[in-house]
């Protein structure tokens, strides 16, 4: 049903129809939690329209990224509940793996992971080193038709309920940092010599966030993605689409929205301010109208900078990391935001009665938003990528690019200036 | 910045962006500056020439859109003329066609539209008054029906062009309600002040209204009928305003990059250092984010969808964030940046005037709570 009579793609209006259609049909309203996500996502699988940008091949509906963001867009419009914890699995490792796995592990992955049948995240940073990730110290050595990975990795977002990971490894130590590395799939369940410690996040409750230990995991030498020594284009790969995606762009367009936009127009975020103003009678101090109008305004532009960034892809106009410019905003504004929460509540938002701890008041949001600013690398490793990257401009000096990693500088003691 | 212009588009671009390399360069921008009116008449007859009166404008009189979409089509026109920092009265003209086109009667479209194409009638548009915001509220000017005619009484402040145009869209109060007349400049009563502002070549001034009486025939739309137009002509004002003020912006942002490629301190490149690099990547968020919501306004306007919101999001953002873009790429070019020989200052000025004329960011974070409901 994806290609029309003629055997070119749908058009963009006859897909929408019968999205609506479907939607109508089966998408619960937004709020509605009766079904779980993983139930939400099978259907919307097996009705053709999950991995809509992916082939058929791998259980994709063979369409394009505009394809996906109107069957969003339709399903927000309707105010229809759509899955919210797919945006990693499906936004970021998903092409990923489309752009650099073996077809045996595309074919094997691919549909299991767009149903949601199967959930995969990343383990790239690591304890010693988040912003220089190339900078990884996770051993993985050959050994016959295996490797034998240690080490350990941090900040990996949903490690404790994923099945796999998808590692970045030191595979040379005696090539420069970039061109020793590979990746490597690492199943997370019931694995021998894997332990996941979850986080304490900010909050005080355990996070997203986990730390991982590698203790002599065996995996199989087809687990590789991509060449040996070739990781580090890999782990590229997956940072470019998870700025995308954080960014709701991209694969990730809609995947990170649970059908209610929190960027969108006058998102959800904002009408929770606005709400909670009205609440407070707090509209009548010129100061927070204004603030208000800065937070609606600033959302409301990204989500048209985001339409921006989609369409310059597809023409053409935009290459490269572009999801760094959006994710740079998001990164500045997220905290922004939180502030005119607290300018908003005021004594109650970091107030009130009661033993039990309270998450979601402005206080916590203002907690946590710092968040983003950090995760998907921090705004200023979104700086360089946006001036080196995107304007071309000269790269920071280092000390490290291009000599043998074992004579990298790793502390303070030996540095010299 | 439309990503997607249709071919009529990019050429109509190409032709505008030529022209004004060739009659417009910063030079003769800088030579104006000395000339009373900002504007040479017959420079704006060969503007007119390439269409720049005829968007808004009925096939039936000669005009056309390019695309179908005319406010998308102008602001190709508007993003241009803010990289030349260019004259001309593109903006007022504009917008009294647009009101004329869709409100006024035949004879009054038969009487204007074959001057204001060609370029003799300079036409603009008298909205706002001394010390007044920039929406219905702020008009104070009446507009009194006496037999056969109108009596205007009152003041406008901040006209555009109001030293050289032959006629005046006036905005006026006739009891609670808005009417829209135009008056001739020659017209008995009305006393123009010429006035400067800190851009070059854009001119303003103050027009007196002195108990003016035109025929009613001059009324465009109703009589205390007008606030949906004036809101339409204020939505097409700004959308163009936005996309002149981000193509200055976009100017300024390409030439400060090159210069902090050229310039060497420390045996490096100063686009080298951190400290530069994170500003100007802030700058292009900025910058790309402007440019994003520029289209989006342009696009509500012509589509009648959220356009009384896009555009106050537009104003709001653009009206800032290229201020600051280009206030901070002065900073960048350093002490030259502060030299009148520079040219960057012609841009801060013609973004500072942008920022103030029909509202501020400020005037529009209230107006957008008030459309908000908050």
């Amino acid at each position: 049903m994806s290609e029309s009579s003629d055997g070119g793609l749908e058009s963009l209006a006859d897909f929408g129809e019968r999205a609506r259609a479907w939607i109508e049909e089966n998408l619960p309203p937004a709020g509605d939690e009766s079904v779980s996500d993983h139930d939400l996502q099978a259907t919307i699988f097996d009705a053709g329209f999950a991995g809509i940008a992916f082939p058929k091949a791998y259980g994709g509906a063979g369409l394009t990224l505009e394809h996906q963001k109107v069957f969003f867009d339709t399903a927000e419009s309707m105010v229809r509940r759509v899955p919210a914890g797919y945006m990693v699995s499906i936004g970021m490792l998903g092409p990923t793996l489309l752009d650099h796995a073996s077809e045996t592990l595309k074919l094997r992955h691919l549909p299991r992971i767009l149903r949601g049948d199967e959930e995969w995240m990343q383990l790239l940073s690591e304890p010693s080193g988040g912003s220089d990730m190339a900078g990884a110290l996770t051993r993985l050595t050959r050994d016959g038709d295996t490797y034998v990975l240690n080490g350990s990795k941090m900040w990996s977002t949903g490690a404790a309920r994923a099945d796999y990971g998808l590692c970045l490894a030191r595979t040379d130590w005696d090539a420069p940092k970039h061109r020793g590395l590979s990746t490597i799939a690492v199943p997370l369940k019931d694995t021998p010599g894997l332990t996941i410690d979850p986080i304490r996040s900010v909050s005080g409750l355990p996070g997203h966030f986990c730390t991982e230990f590698f203790d002599s995991i065996v995996l199989p030498a087809e687990n590789l993605v991509g060449d040996e020594n070739a990781g580090w284009a890999v782990a590229q790969a997956l940072l470019y689409y998870e700025r995308l995606a954080t960014a709701n762009a991209g694969h990730g367009y809609g995947l990170g929205m649970g059908g209610a936009n929190e960027a969108g127009f006058g998102g959800r975020g904002v009408r929770v301010l606005i709400d909670a103003a009205r609440d407070r009678n707090a509209f009548d101090a010129g100061a927070i109208r204004q603030e208000i109008a800065e937070a609606y305004i600033e959302r409301t532009v990204a989500r048209f900078a985001g339409d921006r960034v989609m369409t310059g892809q597809r023409t053409g106009h935009y290459k490269g990391q572009w999801g760094s410019l959006l994710k740079l905003h998001l990164g500045a504004d997220s905290p922004r935001q939180a502030k005119i929460g607290l300018s908003i509540h005021g004594a109650d938002g970091v107030i009130w009665d009661g033993d039990e701890q309270v998450v979601g008041n402005a206080g916590e949001l203002w907690l946590n938003a710092r968040g983003i600013s950090i995760a998907g690398g921090s705004n200023e490793m979104q700086r360089n990528i946006v001036s080196e990257r995107l304007l071309g401009l000269p790269r920071e000096p280092s000390f490290d690019r291009d000599i043998p990693f074992n004579e990298v500088l790793r502390n303070r003691a030996n540095f010299k200036t | 910045m439309n990503l997607e212009l249709t071919e009529d588009q990019e050429f109509f671009r190409d032709t505008t962006r030529r022209f004004l390399e060739s009659e417009a360069p910063l030079t003769t921008v800088r030579a104006l500056w000395d000339t009373t009116d900002g504007l040479e008449r017959d420079w704006w007859s060969k503007a007119a020439e390439l269409g720049w009166a005829t968007l808004f404008v009925p096939e039936e009189h000669g005009g056309g859109s390019l695309s179908g979409h005319p406010v998308e089509d102008a602001v190709i026109v508007a993003e241009e003329m803010g990289r030349a920092a260019a004259p001309g009265p593109f903006l007022p003209v504009n917008v009294v066609c647009a009101a004329l086109a869709a409100e006024g009667s035949a004879d009054l479209q038969a009487e204007w539209f074959p001057g204001l194409l060609a370029g003799d009638t300079i036409a603009t548009w008298a909205f706002a008054e001394r010390g007044g915001t920039w929406d219905a509220d702020g008009v104070a000017l009446r507009a009194e029906p006496a037999d056969d005619h109108i009596v205007l009484d009152g003041e406008k402040a901040y006209v555009e062009a109001a030293g050289v145009a032959d006629l005046f869209l006036v905005t006026a109060r006739t009891g609670a309600d808005l009417t829209q007349v135009l008056v001739p400049a020659a017209a008995d009563g009305v006393r123009v002040t010429r006035g400067r502002s800190i851009d070059l070549v854009r001119r303003y001034g103050s027009v007196e209204f002195d108990g003016v009486r035109v025929p009613r025939s001059s009324v465009v739309g109703e009589v205390g009928g007008a606030a949906g137009a004036v809101e339409r002509q204020l939505e097409i004002a700004l959308a163009l305003q936005c996309a002149e003020t981000v193509g200055a912006a976009d100017r300024v942002f390409e030439f400060t990059i090159e210069y902090a490629q050229d310039r060497y301190a420390f045996g490096r490149p100063i686009a080298s250092f951190q400290a530069l690099k994170h500003r100007i990547a802030d700058m292009l968020v900025w910058l790309e984010f402007s440019k994003s919501i520029a289209d989006a306004a342009a696009r509500a306007v012509d589509h009648g969808e959220d356009a009384a919101r896009l555009v106050s999001v537009a104003k709001a953002y653009v009206g800032d964030r290229c201020l600051d873009l280009i206030d901070d790429c002065v900073q960048i070019n350093g002490g030259i940046g502060v030299t009148w020989e520079h040219d960057i200052h012609i841009y801060s000025r013609r973004a500072a005037v942008n920022r103030a004329v029909y509202g501020s960011p400020e005037e529009h974070k209230e107006r957008l709570c008030a459309l908000l409901d908050v």
